[in-house]
């Protein structure tokens, strides 16, 4: 079957426009990136070409993999318009000026094919305006897909559909953003700013304005508003740095221009002079001369973090936020920060108060359900609990005697989720959501996702501990979940693993590796592993490590399919599980990586063998027993973690016959699928013999590293982790004549990482990550 | 009573058989000096002093106390001139820099000279050794101009130092205190605010008296971390060093106590005196810390110099009682009695004190050693490794050494009978003595919760590798070593327990914290009894040695050396076993208690 879009083109390579083509280049789709011929140049496709080479190196990048590159064909508006017509969609992404819009418009209803599709990526003019004076033919195939910057990895996606858009324009299109691209589609009415940004901005302006009538300090600001409201930890001012502060009196305005004349964000509005005048001077954010944080080298190349002082204009010196708020929230969680008298408790309930009764005054205009605009504020401003979802944490009926109590209005349907006990609750172990009209609607699901945390709302789980479960997702597949933090492995996960596989067969045919945390998994538990080392119990270390090899080799042998689905990290044992699957489907966005040495341990649940395994078997490498074991090194030695799913099968953490899926919420039912269509199929042995190059080959590889020492690039201590890397992968003493068995390259890994977990260095690395996320370069 | 006599022979061995102290500290820079020749006729010289000037004013000094008249606290008689003797003798200045007059000798020969004072006369020794703690918190946190005013005066101890932390109304929870700080222009403060059990507040001893206070700046934060620490002198010096005018210091009564009556405990009013701040505004902590740290190692110390002086007490005791006979066989049958020494009973409780107080000296000296060799030498890591360790053996010197002290104590009655109740022997003086030494400086219930709060937890561990990997790695070594299996293999086991322990007590930590304060004080015991059996199998380990290069004359001082090894390890430490089993029960049995049946 053809794909329904074979081929789509992008009008317009600034951010957003590139973005948006280098996303759809990921999903495998060729694209055409357009742009103006600039005044003044022979390159004709300078802009596009420009927009290419620069995303090939931006950093979170914006393709998956960068031979996805090649599947953008850059071009222009003049000598590439009549090559329009081979493409199924068409996205425009240029300026957001209505009369430029439709002058494109006009242009391409000359070119392009009959029923292709086109859609504007307007962040706030009305589809009403874009479409004015353009004929019907051309509304029945237009609509409005507003993206969220990066595309890449920002999940929402707006559309909007007129009243002329014909319905299966509108679904096909959907149905493209939701497999294809990964997206999560929320279908946004024609109001200005759809959702995302019509809640978000009134937010930021909000918090902007109450900031300075406060004036609170940008750290404290920040420190209230982010974490304990479950924001990103940029809070406001640390974000108004990261999009750019130019960006914001320019939103601010188109958002004036269509917003209905009582709209609450023109009273929330406050002096705009402070930003005017860091604007005038330069001072737009990280991608200018520094914002409301700056950092500033000091004579002996040390940084100082200054901020701007809000009353003054001035930077000073930054300073750690110390509020009693934030203790009373580390105790007494969200609500006693908001009811503190200090400045922090004042601004945060000034802030979030208003932005929640905003919210819920807006609900029934802007969107179908209120589930939609907590998806769309979780998703387009990586918000952990959208506006409803916060109200229900703080409790529905607590939130609205607050208000009043401050003299507040209490909008019509906080008072009603006051009364039903909040906006959302669960029968059935369906989950509802309140509507404005007073009902209760279950909240719809796409055709064909399954999602754990639905399942596990339908009854109890099969069996579990503390730090792992089994789930029955249906179809005689069970689903092995991790819920530690950071779905670190410890005992209890492993242990269970093991007794999950005596479960399976019971009543079940295939097991999924899944959770819906952030991560898949971040490896072994390293604060236990640490703790369990400084008091030296050696013993207990070993056999935790035998324990890992065990389950994950029993998990290879067992007789039924067992298929990893993870998304977010893979990483150490976390990937060492993945390594041991029957297979594997990823999300594309995944990123695997045995990042043992990083710590000062080699991979010791079987990653090594496995990863020499996969590669002795790659039919790419030159033959002998030194280039998989070289390849291997590489790979390992400097803790290299795919940034993708697709880089992940460069690397062979993946296999070539694993699947990627790009929409996370189909990556269950994906790997369920995968599962079932594997029952029954012979499963792949345990590597048999391991021929390696023994010391020769270690001599070898010491020699590439003390190239690295001498180019400054290699610590001592990565010296030494790098020799326990290379006996393992060389097969200590091994013959290159006489193979090793997987036992042996076990007992290898066992013995290197025991090793290495008695040096204080090791130790240092492990205390560094643990208490700062980065390992010290010792 | 029998005459205190410094365990000299032992403090020797320990100095340069068991430590080789002398070679390691003559190794550093700044002590080349510091060798046997220089350290024996210093112990000889505190021995002596500590024999004949302090030892004699204990009993009359308790039976006196100290008198409050007028404002004015008097010591008993004879502590005026015993203590011009010891700042004439230069015992203040003892471990001061040089900068300042002092001797600038290592911390390990200033707390063996602690010992002997504490064994000899704990009382007189608290007006000391307060100053030492705050010499230490001025030195490191106060400002140059503090330091070149002060820092001279108590080397000298021409000046003596207290600590004010405690008020009404606050102890343990020092976020509670009010005494305030009003700043000056001139850069000093006003500082106002009651103080009380301040040790040394007020005396007749020396010249001037320095409180190192601490209060509440306007507007500080709530609780503990709106903190200052203040320097209060009793009198303003003058422009030229000298005391000079009164500061709004008042002493308006003296606490009746239980113990160490000849130490003067006061109520002391601040009402506007002039206070200059140590160390940053509200940062007041981290130099009480440094303070308080010194003060619970010296409290430690106190604890060990207790327990020697009851076990001289009763073992000169046991000797002369005569009651009974051997069983089995008589052993003086010329006697009408044998001396009480034969009975097991008398022995065991004898042994005990014995063991516990010459493990408890090794390990206090180690600690001190280590604490030397970081401060003259070594790199930044080598520094973290001693403080790691030494911020983790704080918390275990302090309340386990005290624990000690204090039983000892009571075995030293117990040994006595009846004559170990009455006044005439001094053993029940020093069982009221050491009874405060468990209480202040933080209780010892405090000592454990910092201990599994605080040391355990800390950077994942960090701390406990102090300690675990140099004994883990003893004892991989020792292992094969037929002649040490009696004490390499018991301290093992214990080892495990206290491996086991500490794994539960971490993770009753993540899972219910008060699962692990339940057990906390167990595991400290737990804790200080490995940490000496640490001590001991080095020890009979160096006997051993010294016996086999046959040690002339002194074959009888190591084979005690081993006897008691033995008995440390087949009597003494078998408790870790007891201890590991409540510590791993948790918290339950004491949660589920209702609060209404107590």
């Amino acid at each position: 079957m053809a794909p329904a879009i074979a081929k789509a083109a992008v009008l317009g390579a600034g951010v957003m426009g590139a973005g948006i083509a280098a996303q759809i280049a990921n999903a495998g789709i060729p694209v055409r990136l357009l742009d103006i011929v600039p005044e003044g140049t022979a390159k004709r496709n300078v802009l596009a070409e420009s927009a290419i080479a620069k995303m090939l190196k931006a950093d979170p990048a914006p393709f998956m993999h960068p031979k996805n590159a090649k599947r953008i064909e850059p071009g222009n508006f003049t000598d590439d318009w009549a090559a329009l017509a081979d493409c199924d969609w068409i996205v425009e992404a240029v300026i957001e000026k209505s009369d430029i819009k439709r002058d494109l418009y006009r242009r391409l209803e000359a070119v392009r094919k009959p029923g292709s599709i086109v859609s504007s990526n307007t962040s706030t003019i009305p589809l009403s305006v874009l479409l004015e004076g353009l004929p019907a033919a051309f509304a029945a195939d237009f609509l409005i897909t507003h993206f969220f910057n990066p595309p890449r990895y920002m999940r929402l996606l707006e559309i909007v559909a007129g009243p002329q858009t014909r319905p299966e324009a509108a679904a096909l299109i959907a149905d493209f953003a939701d497999h294809a691209l990964g997206k999560t589609v929320i279908q946004a009415k024609d109001t200005p700013g759809f959702i995302g940004n019509r809640i978000g901005v009134y937010w930021l302006q909000c918090a902007l304005a109450e900031a300075q009538a406060l004036n609170i300090a940008i750290e404290d600001a920040d420190a209230v508003l982010g974490k304990p409201m479950g924001i990103p930890k940029t809070g406001i001012f640390g974000l108004l740095d990261l999009v750019g502060i130019d960006l914001s009196p320019h939103v601010v305005a188109s958002m004036l221009a269509v917003l209905p004349a009582d709209d609450g964000l023109r009273a929330v509005l406050g002096d705009d002079s402070l930003i005017k005048g860091m604007i005038a001077q330069g001072l737009t954010g990280r991608k200018g001369k520094g914002g409301f944080y700056r950092l500033e080298r000091g004579a002996g190349g040390a940084k100082t973090k200054l901020a701007i002082d809000l009353a003054t204009g001035q930077y000073r010196p930054s300073r750690k936020p110390a509020l009693d708020s934030l203790e009373a929230f580390a105790t007494g969680g969200p609500r006693a920060l908001l009811v503190h008298d200090d400045v922090g408790g004042r601004y945060a309930w000034a802030v979030m108060a208003k932005t929640l009764c905003y919210a819920a005054q807006l609900a029934p205009a802007i969107a179908d359900s209120i589930a939609d605009i907590d998806a769309a504020m979780r998703l387009g401003y990586n918000w952990k609990h959208g506006p409803f979802e916060m109200i229900d944490r703080l409790g529905a009926a607590w939130f609205a005697q607050r208000l009043q109590a401050q003299g507040l209005a209490v909008p019509a349907l906080i008072a009603r989720a006051a009364q039903e006990g909040g906006f959302y609750r669960v029968e059935k172990g369906a989950r509802l959501a309140l509507d404005a009209q007073g009902g209760a609607k279950p909240i719809a699901r796409p055709p064909g996702v399954l999602l754990l945390d639905d399942i596990k709302r339908q009854g109890p789980r099969i069996a579990g501990n503390g730090s792992a479960s089994l789930w029955d997702i249906g179809d005689g597949v069970a689903c092995f979940e991790v819920h530690t933090k950071m779905n670190a492995l410890d005992r209890d996960a492993l242990e269970f693993l093991g007794k999950t596989l005596a479960i399976v067969p019971k009543a079940h045919r295939a097991l999924v590796l899944y959770n819906e945390g952030a991560n898949f998994s971040v490896g072994a538990n390293l604060g236990i592993g640490l703790f369990a080392a400084n008091i030296a119990l050696w013993g207990e270390i070993e056999a935790l490590v035998r324990l890992g090899q065990d389950c994950y080799r029993a998990m290879r042998a067992a007789p039924f399919p067992v298929v990893g689905a993870p998304s977010g990290l893979a990483l150490g044992g976390g990937c060492e599980m993945l390594l041991h699957c029957t297979a594997v489907q990823a999300h594309a966005e995944t990123y695997v990586g045995l990042v043992e040495v990083g710590v000062g341990v080699v991979p010791a649940w079987g990653g090594c063998a496995e990863m020499l395994a996969r590669w002795q078997a790659n039919p790419k490498l030159p033959k002998g027993p030194m280039p998989a074991v070289a390849r291997c090194f590489e790979i390992l030695a400097v803790a290299t973690v795919a940034k993708s799913a697709a880089e992940a099968k460069d690397l062979l953490f993946l296999k070539p016959g694993d699947g990627i899926t790009m929409n996370r919420d189909r990556l269950l039912a994906d790997a369920k699928a995968k599962a079932l269509a594997l029952v029954g199929q012979p499963k792949p042995p345990e590597p048999a013999a391991y021929l390696l190059p023994g010391p020769s080959g270690q001599a070898a590889l010491a020699l590439a590293v003390d190239g690295f020492v001498k180019a400054g690039k290699a610590t001592p201590h990565d010296v030494t982790v790098s020799a326990s890397l290379a006996a393992v992968l060389c097969g200590d003493e091994a013959d290159p004549t006489r193979p090793l068995a997987l036992d042996d390259l076990l007992a290898l890994e066992r013995r290197e990482f025991m090793r290495l977990v008695r040096h204080p260095k090791t130790l240092a690395r492990i205390e560094s990550m643990l208490e700062t996320g980065k390992p010290a370069r010792n | 009573m029998q005459p205190y006599h410094a365990p000299l022979r032992d403090m020797r061995f320990v100095l340069y058989e068991l430590l080789g102290a002398d070679r390691q500290l003559s190794a550093l820079p700044g002590w080349e000096e510091v060798t046997a020749d220089l350290i024996d006729p210093i112990l000889d010289e505190a021995a002596k002093f500590c024999r004949e000037v302090l030892f004699p004013l204990n009993r009359s000094g308790d039976e006196e106390g100290c008198r409050f008249e007028n404002g004015v606290v008097r010591t008993p008689k004879g502590f005026k001139a015993a203590y011009d003797l010891f700042r004439q003798g230069g015992w203040t200045g003892l471990m001061a820099a040089g900068a300042d007059g002092g001797q600038e000798l290592p911390r390990l020969l200033g707390q063996m000279v602690s010992e002997m004072i504490c064994s000899a006369n704990l009382a007189f020794g608290i007006y000391p050794g307060l100053s030492q703690g705050a010499y230490a918190a001025l030195a490191v946190h106060g400002d140059e101009a503090l330091k070149r005013a002060y820092l001279p005066k108590l080397a000298s101890g021409d000046w003596t130092g207290t600590m004010c932390l405690t008020e009404p109304q606050c102890g343990t929870d020092l976020g509670l205190i009010r005494t305030r700080a009003q700043p000056q222009e001139d850069g000093s403060a006003r500082i106002t605010g009651t103080k009380i059990f301040i040790s040394a507040g007020e005396h007749d001893l020396a010249d001037n008296i320095l409180h190192l206070v601490l209060a509440r700046l306007p507007d500080a934060p709530k609780g503990i971390k709106g903190i200052s620490l203040f320097l209060v002198p009793k009198f303003v010096p003058g422009p030229d060093g000298r005391p000079g005018r009164p500061n709004g210091v008042a002493c308006s009564a003296i606490e009746h106590k239980m113990g160490i009556n000849a130490s003067a405990t006061c109520v002391i009013h601040f009402d506007d005196a002039t206070g200059y701040l140590v160390g940053e505004p509200n940062k007041g902590m981290r130099a009480m810390f440094r303070m308080m740290n010194e003060a619970r190692l010296a409290v430690g110390i106190q604890g060990l110099g207790l327990a020697e002086a009851a076990y001289q007490g009763a073992v000169a005791y046991a000797r002369e009682r005569q009651q009974g006979r051997a069983l089995g066989k008589p052993s003086r049958p010329d006697l009408p009695a044998d001396p009480i020494l034969v009975h097991p009973d008398v022995r065991r409780m004898l042994l005990t004190i014995r063991a516990k107080t010459e493990g408890a000296r090794a390990l206090a000296a180690w600690v001190a050693l280590e604490m030397d060799k970081a401060a003259r030498g070594g790199d930044r890591a080598r520094r973290e490794e001693t403080e790691d360790l030494a911020a983790l053996l704080t918390p275990i010197i302090k309340a386990s050494f005290t624990d000690m002290g204090f039983e000892a104590a009571n075995l030293g009655v117990q040994v006595m009978g009846g004559h170990g109740y009455i006044r005439e022997h001094g053993m029940e003086q020093l069982v009221r003595d050491a009874r405060i030494t468990l209480l202040y400086e933080g209780t010892n219930g405090v000592q454990a919760l910092d201990l599994i709060g605080r040391k355990l937890t800390a950077h994942g561990g960090r701390f406990l590798r102090r300690f675990f990997h140099p004994l883990d790695a003893y004892l991989a070594a020792k292992a094969g070593d037929p002649a040490l299996a009696e004490f390499v293999q018991p301290l093992a086991k214990a080892f495990g327990r206290l491996q086991q322990a500490s794994a539960a007590i971490a993770l009753q930590g993540l899972k219910n914290p008060s699962d692990a304060a339940a057990g906390a004080a167990d595991y400290l015991r737990l804790f200080g009894l490995v940490a000496m059996g640490f001590q001991w199998a080095r020890m009979a380990e160096t006997a051993l040695a010294a016996l086999a290069e046959g040690q002339g004359g002194e074959a009888d001082f190591y084979q005690a050396k081993l006897a008691t090894a033995r008995f440390f390890m087949a009597r003494l430490l078998p408790e870790c076993g007891a201890l590991l089993a409540t510590v791993a029960e948790g918290g339950k049995t004491l949660a589920d208690f209702p609060d209404r049946a107590f």
